[in-house]
């Protein structure tokens, strides 16, 4: 497949706004203008374009719930939060052709008639907080945003928002809070933020790699778009992979192909000779896959079949020399720590699972550790906590101890007790003298 | 690539802080973005660390001042996000990944290494100030692990031998 | 209004009502710890999970507004039944199961559902140390709140009170995840004119209140409906009390008033309700005060009031209406004498009810409205020191807590001519030197009603009688709340309630219509009399019955 949002990648200047111009870029803004928000909408719900942060919705009907009748504000807000592990592509947009997404931006803001647009990029990547700021400056320079946009009456003001390191504000309504300056909270649902949304305003919130996809939409078509791969899972894809393998990066492939054609062929196979032990589809929120299913395609409808999700395409490959428990023990601090702690069962699960996990790694494992993880992550998902960061930490550790139950037993085998718990000598760390308690 | 150092305020110069006219300013123009002064907050905070280095309970009055907030709701929002320094930080904040793809290829060889060379384990700073080792969570640079962000600026598919040479130029600069 | 069923049970509700309130108006029990009526919802804890008919997840009991047709499963529903239990597992991982020292036992949501749901059989998964706060386990944060942060279950109602109904925002969580904690900004005191509502709304003992904690388990508490007497207001309080000791107020549900809150001020003037300096009536003998007993005070005060030259009267707004109506009645239309009710304006207070709008207090007593409706004359302090200006015959004082002039040496100059009558509480420099002094009791042991800023008339109770009365239930026992004659904890003494007094003295007088048995039979007099009273029915005055339906406090706080 000739590349699509990639397309740029390597090319000298690439992200300024005079390559972009040359490659037809804009052109897809220009039409849309002229087409008006409600064709803008149909294009994209024709294309079959889903949301490419890791639910996968459909992303002209999250467009087509903003309320018709609402008098306004409306805000579209770009995650650029990327932050699951095993997720690097939407840098990589934003390295090499930035002005896809700050197009993308302006077409979906003027589909829901919105004249305010954030994009909320998480903390760490200030680098690529300031390319963005350059681009819509450019952008902005060559009248592309800002009042009365190519003379249509149409304004738009695009702002970046910085994280400030959290997992969670990835989740688009702990992205709100994040925004309005609170802490980043997911807020209950519904409503949903396509009604009350950022400030209490209609608001649609869009992945980067997704809001890329949409000036090729309209420029080339939907037609165009839905012809890559098949029906529902349609247009290109990128996928990000690392961990064992040979050539890890991004590659942008079509929806569809098998997860072997990108780690054998693309990411050049299993490092260091070693055979594939398991790997990650889709960022480490998903159900892991072992060897033996490596034949499954890499799109949303096949990766639900096979138990799993595509989430954000970031695949995580592992060699057979990998310990699965010490895998689980990985993901279970990275969830613990990124948990908000707003919710019961979250707070507790994530943090109690890293304990018997930690436990198990230090070679002391009970042998009701793998039925208690499997308890403590049946009750931490399936609609018990408020956002689905419970399903992100109980999904990929109950598919972990399913599928490498053995491993978890091994370790327990060779367990050896608990050492004698000695009750710890505390200084004294109460108030201040005085307080008379 | 060269790496700014961090210059953090002394505490006792940021126990009362008072924005000068650049800051007043800046303030201003961030608080425009946004329909309420509260959406500014993180903006802002961000404005703090730069100019200051760190987010001292002074800065958090003087912003929940400017914004009309409590100081007990911005230090809430503060200490919410791990990226915001509540204390002083050293010059160089090496920021190791120690998340999957990293752990796996190579992060655990550069923290032992740290370690050693550094004499310090994570959250801790190095006798001169110069180097503070802190473990984080995956960095979304996963395709070339292991990698570790110093300061603002991301050092990507390290070995023991590159990581060396960028101490080495980072400590020698001093 | 939509129709639904809960348990079997159907229950029609307003619209907009959610199924915790739609279950408890249906007379099933939805557990929860983090909703509260009156703070914003936010489904943090999750144990309110019920099953609804048609759903494939379960909803949460606070976030759900009830719809018409929906069936609703709580005990009835196995899959809301593990759910529940999974997260008391969840709650209880890291909760220190300390109840036998902490002060929260008895009026604990986590206890109390822990009890009702699991009894004894509780069992744990957790084989892990638990998670600490070191520092944070007992630590006063603030004049009134001691925090113990192990104990908390992170359910933020004293984040959203501080932020919602205090308007002060000042305390916050900290840190995230399970490291998440509940402090003040930079571990500064938490200044809140409300501050004692955290640890109402603590559903737990994470906030306790310095002054009450461990001072009485809380199932020995008995509460008695009761009116704060900490300004014009009116906030609705329960006097909480064990034999014949005033241990604390807490607040009492009204939306129109106090919705579910009370003040600091109000709130510890709980204290103050056990003193009694004054035991028995005395008068003034050769240099030192003489005890008398309650006939011979009755007599020798009857005397000077038939014998006076000239009578004024200082009565208080601190009076309940029977009160002053009885003064007004007797003193005033009866022995033609002048009658002044001093008003201070005092701090000023404010208290937000349950439509979220605030209330100013106008005054410093409880009852200047209902001086105001009676027709009765209020003055300032300079006007109280013109009414005292000249001498005259005779005194009365029925307060001397009625303005803060009355304790000033001026006051005390103004009354050394003539002779004074004083009915007094707690020593006071006008008490001393009076004629004759009079003991009443604290408003924990009298009965009326009081006429808030608001306008509105509300009962207060007698939580326990007046020390050394005999207190007999109608079938003729011991009353279990007042168990002796001289209860070895209360105070001793005879003071007496002034309704009471007022009346002997009508008695004594010979004003046959104003002898009255109960504060119930004056209210019913002065309900006929009184144009501002007119329509009102003792027994329908703040719900005080027993069949009337009060939310108990648990569920509330």
């Amino acid at each position: 497949m000739e590349p699509v949002l990639l397309r740029a990648r390597g090319a000298a200047d690439s992200r300024a706004i005079t390559t972009y111009l040359k490659a037809g870029g804009y052109e897809g803004w220009k039409k849309a203008l002229a087409m008006g928000p409600d064709a803008v909408t149909k294009e994209v719900s024709d294309s079959e374009l889903r949301g490419r942060g890791g639910a996968g919705f459909p992303t002209g009907r999250k467009w087509s719930f903003v309320p018709k009748d609402h008098p306004g504000p409306r805000y579209l807000v770009c995650n650029a939060d990327e932050s699951e592990p095993g997720t690097f592509k939407d840098r990589e947009i934003i390295e090499y052709d930035p002005h896809q997404v700050i197009e993308g931006i302006a077409i979906a803001s003027f589909a829901i008639k919105a004249n305010t647009a954030y994009i909320y990029i998480r903390g760490e990547f200030v680098r690529w907080a300031r390319i963005l700021e350059e681009t819509i400056t450019e952008a902005r320079q060559h009248g592309f945003l800002g009042k009365n946009v190519l003379g249509s009456g149409f304004d738009l003001d695009v702002w970046v928002h910085r994280g400030a390191g959290a997992y969670i504000c990835g989740e688009e309504t702990a992205l709100l809070e994040s925004i309005e300056g609170k802490r980043g909270f997911p807020r209950l649902k519904p409503p949903f933020p396509a009604v009350v949304g950022l400030f209490g305003k209609p608001t649609v919130i869009n992945n980067v790699e997704t809001l890329a996809c949409v000036p090729h939409i309209i420029t080339r078509g939907a037609a165009w778009f839905a012809g890559i791969g098949r029906a529902k899972n349609t247009g290109p894809k990128l996928f990000g992979v690392s961990g064992h393998v040979n050539r890890p990066g991004v590659y942008e492939l079509p929806l569809g192909v098998t997860f072997r054609e990108i780690i054998e062929e693309h990411a050049g196979g299993v490092r260091g000779g070693r055979k594939l032990k398991a790997f990650f589809p889709g960022g480490s929120s998903a159900p892991v896959l072992t060897a033996a299913e490596v034949d499954v395609k890499a799109d949303f409808d096949a990766c639900a079949e096979a138990k799993t999700m595509l989430g954000s395409g970031g695949i995580i490959v592992f060699d057979d020399s990998v310990d699965m428990v010490e895998v689980a023990d990985n993901v279970a601090h990275f969830y613990a720590h990124e948990s908000c702690g707003q919710c019961t069962p979250c707070r507790e699960g994530s943090d109690w699972c890293m304990d018997i996990l930690d436990r198990l790694m230090a070679g002391h494992g009970l042998p009701a550790d793998p039925d208690t993880l499997l308890r403590i992550c049946r009750f931490a998902s399936g609609g018990m906590t408020i956002c689905p960061l419970g399903d992100a930490f109980a999904l990929p550790i109950t598919s972990l101890v399913t599928k490498f139950r053995d491993e978890f037993e091994r370790h327990i085998a060779a367990a050896t007790p608990l050492p004698p718990r000695k009750l710890p000598v505390l200084p004294w760390a109460g108030p201040k003298a005085g307080f008379g308690i | 690539m060269s790496t700014r150092p961090i210059e953090a305020a002394p505490p006792r110069t940021v126990q009362t802080v008072t924005f000068d006219a650049t800051m007043d300013a800046r303030i201003a123009e961030l608080r425009q973005r946004y329909p309420t002064s509260r959406a500014a907050l993180l903006p802002v905070l961000w404005l703090c660390q730069e100019r200051y280095g760190w987010i001292s309970p002074g800065v958090i009055r003087a912003v929940a001042e400017r914004l009309g907030e409590s100081p007990a709701f911005v230090e809430g929002v503060v200490t919410f996000y791990t990226m915001y320094q509540t204390a002083p930080p050293a010059r160089y904040v090496l920021q190791v990944c120690t998340t999957l793809s990293c752990a796996w290829t190579g992060a655990r060889e550069l923290v032992a290494h740290l370690k050693e060379r550094l004499g310090i384990g994570f959250g801790e700073t190095t006798p001169d100030g110069t180097f503070q080792l802190v473990g984080v969570q995956c960095l979304g640079a996963c395709g070339r692990a292991p990698v570790i962000q110093i300061n603002d600026d991301y050092y990507e598919d390290l070995d023991v031998a590159r990581l060396d040479a960028i101490l080495d130029e980072l400590s020698g600069r001093r | 209004m939509p129709k639904l069923t809960i348990d079997g049970h159907e229950v029609e509700v307003a619209a907009g009502t959610n199924l915790i309130e739609a279950a408890r108006a249906a007379g099933v029990a939805i557990p929860y710890f983090c909703y509260h009526p009156y703070l914003a919802v936010v489904g943090q804890c999750r144990i309110c999970m019920v099953e609804v008919a048609g759903q494939p997840r379960l909803a949460l009991g606070c976030a759900t507004p009830a719809a018409d047709g929906m069936v609703v499963k709580v005990e009835d529903s196995e899959r809301a039944r593990e759910a529940r239990e999974a997260v008391m597992e969840f709650l209880l991982a890291n909760h220190p199961l300390d109840c036998p020292v902490c002060d929260q036992a008895g009026e604990c949501l986590l206890q109390d559902h822990s009890m009702s749901e699991q009894g004894s059989k509780f069992t744990t998964h957790m084989a892990e140390t638990r998670r600490t706060f070191p520092g944070y386990e007992r630590r006063l944060i603030g004049p009134h709140v001691v925090q113990n942060q192990n104990r908390c279950i992170h359910c933020s109602r004293c984040i959203r009170f501080t932020r919602e109904i205090s308007e002060t925002a000042a305390l916050t969580y900290k840190s995230r995840g399970n490291s998440t904690f509940i402090d003040t900004f930079d571990g500064s005191s938490f200044d809140d004119p409300m501050s004692g509502c955290a640890t109402d709304v603590c559903p737990v003992g994470a906030l306790t209140l310095r002054e009450t904690r461990f001072r009485k388990r809380a199932w020995k508490l008995r509460s008695t409906p009761s009116v704060c007497p900490g300004c014009s207001i009116g906030c609705n309080i329960f006097i909480d009390h064990h034999e014949r000791v005033v241990y604390r107020f807490t607040p009492r549900e009204n939306p129109a008033i106090n919705a579910t809150w009370l003040c600091d001020h109000g709130r510890f003037l709980a204290e103050s309700l056990n003193e009694q300096a004054y035991l028995t009536p005395q008068h003034q003998g050769p240099g030192h005060p003489v005890p008398a007993a309650w006939g011979e005070a009755l007599a020798a005060v009857g005397a000077l009031l038939r014998g006076a030259a000239s009578l004024r009267v200082v009565a208080s707004a601190n009076m309940s209406n029977e009160e002053l109506f009885l003064a007004r009645e007797l003193f005033g239309r009866q022995l033609k004498g002048e009658i002044a009710v001093p008003v201070a304006a005092g701090e000023p207070r404010r208290m937000k009810n349950g439509r979220g709008e605030w209330l100013l207090a106008k005054d410093a007593h409880p009852n200047a409205a209902g001086a105001r409706r009676l027709g009765l004359d209020t003055v300032d302090g300079e006007g109280l020191s013109r009414f005292l200006y000249g001498g005259a015959g005779l005194t009365l004082i029925l307060d001397p807590e009625a303005h803060p002039f009355l304790a000033s040496p001026e006051a005390l100059r103004l009354l050394r001519v003539g002779t004074t009558v004083v009915w007094a509480r707690r020593s006071h420099p006008v008490a001393d030197g009076a004629t004759w002094l009079l003991p009443t009791p604290s408003i924990a042991s009298n009965e009326g009603t009081f006429t808030s800023s608001t306008g509105a008339v509300q009962r207060f109770a007698e939580a326990f009688a007046a020390p050394g009365t005999v207190h007999r239930t109608a079938t003729g026992g011991m009353s279990p709340d007042c168990p002796t004659i001289a209860s070895p904890w209360g105070a001793p003494g005879e003071a007496r309630p002034l309704w009471l007094v007022l009346s002997a003295l009508a008695r004594e007088l010979g004003t046959k219509t104003l002898d009255l048995a109960s504060p119930a039979e004056v209210f019913t007099l002065m309900a006929r009399s009184e144009k501002g009273f007119a329509g009102l029915v003792w027994e329908a005055l703040g719900g005080l019955a027993p069949q009337q339906s009060f939310r108990e406090r648990q569920h509330v706080g």
